[in-house]
């Protein structure tokens, strides 16, 4: 039990020692490669020194945690709670994976310019300070960072018209998300005096909500919605995911929504804590319209890729249920099911990367028929993530779909709950056919490249979250204690104010 | 016996060795070559079945009270723990699963031809899915179970099925899993209710058992989603349309594990956790009415949908749908003999049904069709196999002296007190029941030998004869001499029937809390 005083320099330099180390590891690896860029060698380097990266800071992050460092009074800034330590580390296992899938990615569609392993780093520091944001402008500086950084990735395939088209729309949207999240925090500041989380939730409480405020509120609901592709703000995603290379949108899937997720659970649970009535409302529209959507329109694609971005707005629609529940329960059901969608989602998103031949820019249904009986081990490791994602006992996906389901029920809300098995029943027509496709079609004609193999650092990523996705599906209790845990310390950091 | 089975502590470990003896069989399987994989799974499951059979002396007969119970924490914080155990109606239905599991391997012995290491692993998978469903005591446990079975099944029909294997599979899939997820909904509001009146969150069953009572003006609500759930399973008409299709496509085996096992797991859940769970909901006058009017409707329609099947296994399949309306009938009329008519329905269609489906595949393997229209006069070519074919038929028809019998006249005889129309109607069920299954006998054994190449079939071989005998053996036993089995499921049933409420014990509604289960 470590506590800091954040009002002097060694207190805060303290408090963000993984953000910093990042940060300073990420300017390291630039002027190495500002000297080497041009081999495909180069380009390897640039990546596992990136990854050496991702690991010290993960470690940083990992020391706060087990200490259990805390803020000496109210944590200004930068939060320091275990939603914080949490939500970060998925973030950085989300970038460790995504590096290690992009090594042999990037040789293979020959973008051997190694910038892209900075950028990824850069993108994580946003996400790491979005996820710890104590106040609305290093909030909104999280977002920034990160999504400038994503954007540059999104069209990081400069010859591939899909990957420019998805970057500019990425970067339109973005920016109009941006707007309103601006204009979010500058009424929230305006209504409060603040920019504070916790001093402005400790203003507005009490009281119900005024006009002022209320805009603010749903501008900020606007800004993060569009990053967590929530319906009706997701009408980029399909694109920007179709169009990004395959380990980038799967860093999209899985890292920034991790952060943007982190992010507004904890504006909503420490500055409109006592608001629910005004944000519950709009939190379950916009979850039952994405879980409706995302899992309808998905029965209808034939690319994977397309299949797993609507998926993705599916799943944000699960997420938002957990954020309705407002309460400790909710707010560690949010980190669990982010925990196992992101573990299920980056192992897909590398099986796609492994999948897709060189130049195109879709693996479909039919391209991956008959998989099962070329490579039995891909087949195996993508029906297990398939059913994670569906939510299928035995895997993560059932236990984060489960805590979920616990979160709501608990706050007597089961018409959200049948909403989402139904939903969840929806989802089983798109998941299954891709079991059956591998499995039960044959092979076509046209078989896949002969040259498609697992690259080691690839396979060793995504047998380590299949094996997870298992190993945790059979005995969450390890991660059902921490997601109770830092659930609790979300409201810890908010109470000492809420309450006045 | 027992005192042999005391010796070796038989009842502390059988329970979890039924479950993982399977599981690890998988290895072997998958690891070895393909050709002994089949040899592998038969010894595997020849040992369950006799590892099993202890469990007839295992278990005191004298209580109906759920014995050999053993509980290890699995997820603690939420009051989740590895809990099983069994009383006389879980018995019957763990022997009758592990009974069946040797012989679905044997007939798949020369019908399996391809990636048969899968098949048999999923087979295994299956076996420890089936008997963990019977003895789980644990809602979240009992859930995981009921949907593990779930991908073994998918695989079997949508890997080594039929020509429709595509469609058949993932309509299984989707239906079960829509009724499940409810459930799954219901568990858990089911859990935090009783939670909120009892202060502990536990999903141990005898715990939700005794304070089901206290989760109020839900409870209609949640015996829906309980009752969906089983009564896809079931399948009770309207939810049965996915049942033709698995049938007809699944491989032999596949279908006689639906329709013998899984089909069985929807009543038992009837049995175990709806109905008990919910007496006043499940009893009520309405939903009483609703069900015994599904049930009879269920008769009566499967039995006139299988007469104009051109297909034989098609045929046997919607004459599950009746059976199994049988059943319904037999639980919802909530007297002794009708609620032990219906446990030995269960046990009977096992034995009859999946015989039926045997010797339809071991048809198909000769010929390679279904169609009643295809066969005619074979009595003439292969006698064995038609003798057989027409005992099989005539015990599910429930020709006295035959298994079929037994049960059908016990629900007949327990439900004509309570509903004497809708018992009058089901009758009719029993006289279609014979007329289909006389009728496609007929054309299939009987009349003129007018195809050429039937003129060629073969006799049963000694694997095959190997199949039919113990199940010819079950037929007869339960039909000639049902006592042991009846005697066995009696003090269970006595207790079910206590814990509902029903007309017959209604005055002993002070004593529902029955007594926790002797450890």
């Amino acid at each position: 039990m470590i506590q800091l005083d954040l009002g002097t320099p060694g207190g805060i330099t303290f408090a963000l020692i993984p953000e910093l180390l990042l940060t300073g590891w990420c300017l390291l690896v630039l002027l190495v490669v500002s000297w080497r860029h041009e081999t495909a060698e180069d380009s390897r380097l640039a990546g596992w020194l990136s990854f050496a990266g991702v690991v010290v800071s993960l470690a940083g992050m990992l020391a706060l945690w087990f200490n259990h460092t805390s803020a000496e009074g109210l944590a200004q800034m930068i939060a320091l709670d275990g939603y914080r330590y949490a939500a970060s580390t998925i973030a950085l296992l989300s970038a460790a994976g995504t590096i290690l899938l992009s090594l042999g990615y990037l040789e293979r569609e020959r973008l051997l310019a190694p910038e892209y392993y900075p950028l990824v780093l850069l993108a994580t520091i946003g996400m790491m300070f979005l996820a710890g944001a104590e106040d609305l402008i290093v909030l909104f500086l999280g977002l920034e960072v990160m999504s400038v950084a994503v954007y540059v990735l999104a069209g990081y395939n400069r010859v591939n018209p899909f990957s420019s088209e998805a970057a500019l729309k990425y970067f339109l949207i973005g920016a109009f998300a941006s707007g309103f999240l601006l204009y979010g925090i500058a009424l929230v500041y305006g209504a409060t005096g603040t920019t504070s989380l916790s001093l402005a939730g400790a203003q507005l409480a009490g009281k119900p909500l005024a006009l002022m405020p209320a805009l603010g509120l749903g501008l900020l609901l606007i800004g993060l919605g569009f990053k967590i592709s929530a319906v009706p703000f997701h009408m980029w995603a399909p694109d920007v995911y179709d169009g990004s290379p395959t380990p980038v949108s799967g860093f999209m899937a899985t890292g920034v929504k991790v952060a943007a997720f982190a992010a507004l659970t904890r504006v909503l649970m420490e500055t409109f804590p006592t608001a629910t009535n005004i944000w519950q409302p709009i939190v379950a529209g916009l979850a039952i319209a994405s879980m409706l959507v995302g899992n309808l329109v998905a029965l209808a694609q034939r690319s994977l890729k397309r299949m797993l971005a609507y998926s993705s707005i599916a799943h944000a629609g699960y997420l938002l249920v957990a954020v309705w529940a407002g309460t400790p329960t909710g707010a560690g059901a949010v980190l669990l099911y982010l925990l196992a969608y992101g573990l299920t989602t980056l192992a897909s998103f590398g099986f796609l990367a492994v999948l897709g031949r060189g130049g195109e820019r879709d693996v479909t249904y039919d391209d991956i028929a008959g998989l099962a009986a070329s490579r039995p081990g891909v087949a195996l490791g993508l029906s297990i993530c398939m059913l994670s994602l569906l939510g299928f006992p035995g895997t993560v996906g059932f236990i984060g779909k489960w805590y979920i389901l616990n979160a709501v029920i608990a706050q007597n809300q089961a018409f959200l709950a049948v909403i989402l098995v139904l939903t969840s029943v929806v989802s089983a027509g798109y998941y299954l056919p891709v079991i059956m496709a591998m499995y039960m079609k044959p092979a076509p004609a046209r078989a896949l490249q002969p040259g498609t193999r697992l690259w080691p650092a690839a396979a060793g990523v995504v047998a380590v979250a299949v094996v997870a996705v298992i190993v945790l599906g059979f005995w969450p209790q390890p991660v059902l204690d921490l997601a109770g845990e830092t659930g609790r310390t979300l409201t810890q950091t908010a109470m000492p104010l809420a309450g006045q | 016996m027992t005192a042999f089975l005391h010796s070796i502590a038989y009842g502390s470990w059988i329970l979890h060795a039924l479950v993982l003896l399977p599981l690890i069989g998988v290895v072997p399987v998958l690891l070895g070559p393909e050709a002994t994989a089949k040899r592998t799974a038969l010894v595997i499951t020849t040992l369950e079945f006799l590892l099993s059979v202890g469990l007839w002396w295992a278990l005191d007969p004298g209580f109906g009270t759920l014995q050999l119970i053993s509980d290890s924490p699995w997820i603690p914080a939420w009051g989740i723990s590895y809990r099983v155990g069994l009383d006389g109606i879980s018995l019957v239905m763990v022997l009758l699963t592990t009974a069946l599991m040797p012989l679905s391997v044997l007939a798949s012995w020369r019908y399996i031809t391809q990636r048969e290491r899968g098949f048999y692993a999923l087979m295994l998978t299956l076996l420890t899915g089936m008997v963990g469903v019977f003895i789980a005591l644990d809602l979240f446990v009992f859930y995981i179970f009921f949907e593990v079975m779930l991908i073994p099944m998918y695989f079997i029909i949508g890997i080594w099925g039929g020509a429709n294997r595509l469609y058949a599979a993932i309509k299984f899939f989707i239906y079960t899993m829509a009724g499940s997820l409810l459930m799954l909904v219901a568990i858990i509001v089911l859990v935090w209710k009783v939670s909120a009146v009892t202060g502990t969150i536990s999903f141990a069953y005898e715990h939700l058992l005794r304070n089901a009572a206290g989760v109020g003006s839900v409870a209609p609500w949640l015996f829906a989603a309980f009752a969906i759930a089983f009564a896809i399973k079931v399948p009770i008409f309207p939810f049965h349309t996915w049942l033709p299709d698995a049938h007809v496509e699944a491989p032999t085996a596949g279908s006689v594990l639906l329709a013998s096992v899984m089909l069985k797991i929807g009543t038992y859940g009837f049995l175990r956790f709806a109905v008990p769970f919910f007496p006043h909901v499940a009893l009520s006058p309405a939903v009483s009415t609703l069900m015994v009017t599904l049930a009879v409707v269920g008769i009566v329609y499967g039995a006139l949908v299988a007469m104009v099947q051109p297909d034989v296994k098609k045929l046997v399949a919607y004459s599950s749908v009746s059976h199994l309306g049988f059943v319904m009938l037999g639980i919802w009329a909530g007297t002794l003999q009708s609620v032990q008519g219906a446990l030995m329905i269960m046990i009977s269609h096992g034995f009859s049904t999946g015989a039926l489906f045997l010797l339809i595949g071991m048809l198909y393997e000769r010929r390679h069709t279904r169609l009643i229209a295809d066969y005619g006069g074979i009595a003439r070519v292969v006698p064995v196999f038609s003798l057989i074919l027409t005992v099989v038929s005539l015990s599910s028809i429930g020709l006295p002296g035959l298994n079929g019998f037994v049960g059908e006249f016990l629900v007949l005889l327990g439900s004509f007190g309570a509903y004497p129309w809708a018992t009058g109607i089901a009758t009719t069920g029993v006289i279609f029941a014979a007329a289909y299954l006389l009728w496609a006998l007929q054309r299939i054994i009987f009349n003129p030998l007018d195809h050429a190449e039937n003129k060629s079939l073969t006799d049963l071989t000694p694997r095959e004869l190997a199949v039919m005998a113990p199940l010819l053996v079950g037929i007869l036993w339960l039909g000639l001499y049902p006592g042991p089995v009846l005697r066995r499921m009696e003090p269970a049933s006595q207790r079910y029937l206590q814990l509902v409420g029903s007309p017959a014990t209604r005055t002993t509604e002070a004593a529902r809390p029955v007594a926790e289960a002797r450890p």
